[in-house]
């Protein structure tokens, strides 16, 4: 026949069978929050459940300091503490010492808890904000040596410009020595006093980025007097870095687009600007040019070339003027002289002597009118039509013709 | 870096850049000074030419005592 015990004795057995169990004294236990009841003593009760079972917990008042958010219903938490049996109910339960959201929920947790405390430190204002150079001489890069980001950033900036110096500090992006080693390459680009830092690595899981969400790195950041440029995983990847940074690039080869400028942009922009200067001076010279065959135009309207052409030209038709009024004139004259020709032929003693009368004159010349003038025996000259008759006075008579003629 | 380079800025230049092509935009410029601004646009540019390194620049990899090697 087999021993019986009491209810009392049996779970004392099992209870201390839990009791002696190295793993349940210390355990940590995942699942989903239910029946969650916040005593009044400040002791905590709630069960934790997944799909196949559920398990009773308590947290002492004592214990609080274990717990830095509120349950609730439906949370999925680890649960570390140590499993016990309750012997007056029979039963076994899990006296929590600290509970954690579960994976991503608490590291979320974390990530916003930090990310309020930065804020508030005043860690993420605009104006501590640096701008980002246009033109870079060197481009310090805080990443891993290997993998996708890299090579990203090292294909785009050589792409985009070649001449820049790219300094890499090869660090350590996840595990727990990357915060420590990622801050220390920052300050090492620093002291090397690079142009620009590219901070950040490829895609992951919320764990492989976390390195870049420890205030470390925030602060290292924060500090660095180089602008930085965070690039943390994916577009839709945000880090605690991405705020404190003086911009955020949604990824890797984003941020080579952002730190280095295109030489080849930069050659044509030149060469614009070479194009426009040649154009605005061409177009200076023409309208320069335009202004000053306008002024000549003016110039040799007044000038005194044209003047003294003027003046000649006076002169040359005055003087026709006068030669025209001169011959005028003289002909004129020469019309009166030949009427006075003809006036005088009429008069002429020549004329007369052709008609038959002659002229007589005594010795000294005289015209011989008066026959009382005249002795006899005087010599005297008769002219006539074709020559001079010599004559001496052989008698005179004095005929009284007015006497006659009255 | 800023510190050692010449006080030479390309973005500065760009700037003076608009400002010559400016001036050299107004009529009312006297073709002394147009030539003025052409010959100070001209050198600028050419001093952005020059402040274009043009040597192609391996990376470089910092160790922990700060010495750099190539990649």
């Amino acid at each position: 026949m087999q021993n019986v015990y009491t209810v009392g004795q049996i779970n004392s057995y099992i209870k201390n069978m839990f009791v002696q169990d190295f793993l349940l004294q210390e355990v940590s236990v995942k699942g989903e929050i239910s029946n969650c009841k916040y005593h009044s003593s400040g002791h905590i009760y709630f069960t934790l459940k997944d799909a196949k079972g559920i398990i009773a917990c308590v947290l002492f008042a004592g214990n609080r300091k274990g717990l830095s958010f509120r349950l609730l219903e439906g949370m999925q938490v680890v649960v570390r503490g140590s499993i016990d049996v309750y012997e007056r109910d029979g039963k076994y339960q899990m006296y929590a010492k600290t509970i954690r959201q579960d994976g991503e929920g608490a590291l979320y947790e974390r990530f916003e808890r930090l990310k309020r405390e930065l804020l508030e430190r005043g860690m993420f204002a605009p104006e501590y904000k640096k701008p980002i150079p246009g033109f870079i001489r060197t481009l310090g890069v805080v990443t891993a040596p290997t993998g996708a980001a890299v090579r990203d950033i090292i294909n785009i900036a050589s792409r985009r410009n070649p001449y820049v110096q790219i300094v890499l500090y090869p660090a350590v992006v996840q595990g727990e020595e990357a915060a420590a080693s990622i801050v220390r390459g920052i300050r090492m680009l620093e002291k090397r006093q690079v142009d620009v830092m590219i901070v950040g690595r490829g895609g992951g899981s919320i764990e492989d980025l976390w390195a870049f969400n420890e205030e470390i790195v925030a602060q290292a950041v924060f500090d660095c007097g180089v602008p930085v440029i965070s690039a943390v995983g994916h577009e839709t990847d945000t880090t605690i870095i991405d705020y404190v940074a003086d911009l955020r690039a949604p990824t890797p080869s984003a941020a080579a687009e952002l730190a280095v400028y295109d030489v080849a942009l930069l050659e044509a922009r030149l060469a614009g600007c070479g194009q426009t200067l040649n154009r605005q001076i061409s177009a200076q010279l023409r309208l320069k040019r335009a202004e000053w065959k306008a002024l000549e135009a003016k110039l040799k309207k007044n000038s005194p070339l044209g003047r003294i052409r003027e003046k000649r030209s006076y002169l040359l038709s005055t003087e026709e003027r006068i030669a025209a009024a001169m011959k005028n004139r003289i002909l004129k004259e020469r019309h009166r002289l030949a009427l006075y020709i003809e006036q005088m032929k009429g008069l002429s003693p020549l004329d007369k002597l052709n008609q038959g009368y002659s002229y007589v004159s005594d010795e000294m010349g005289r015209t011989v009118t008066d026959v009382n003038r005249i002795t006899v025996g005087e010599q005297l000259q008769i002219y006539v039509k074709n020559g001079t008759i010599y004559t001496s006075v052989t008698g005179k008579e004095f005929i009284d013709r007015k006497g006659k003629e009255s | 870096m800023k510190e050692e380079q010449t006080d030479f800025n390309l973005e500065e230049a760009f700037k003076q850049l608009e400002k010559t092509v400016e001036t050299l935009e107004r009529e009312d410029i006297s073709l002394e000074e147009s030539f003025k601004a052409y010959k100070s646009g001209m050198e600028l540019l050419k001093q952005c030419d020059k402040e274009i390194d043009r040597v192609e620049k391996r990376v470089l990899v910092l160790d922990e005592d700060g010495e750099s090697h190539e990649f």
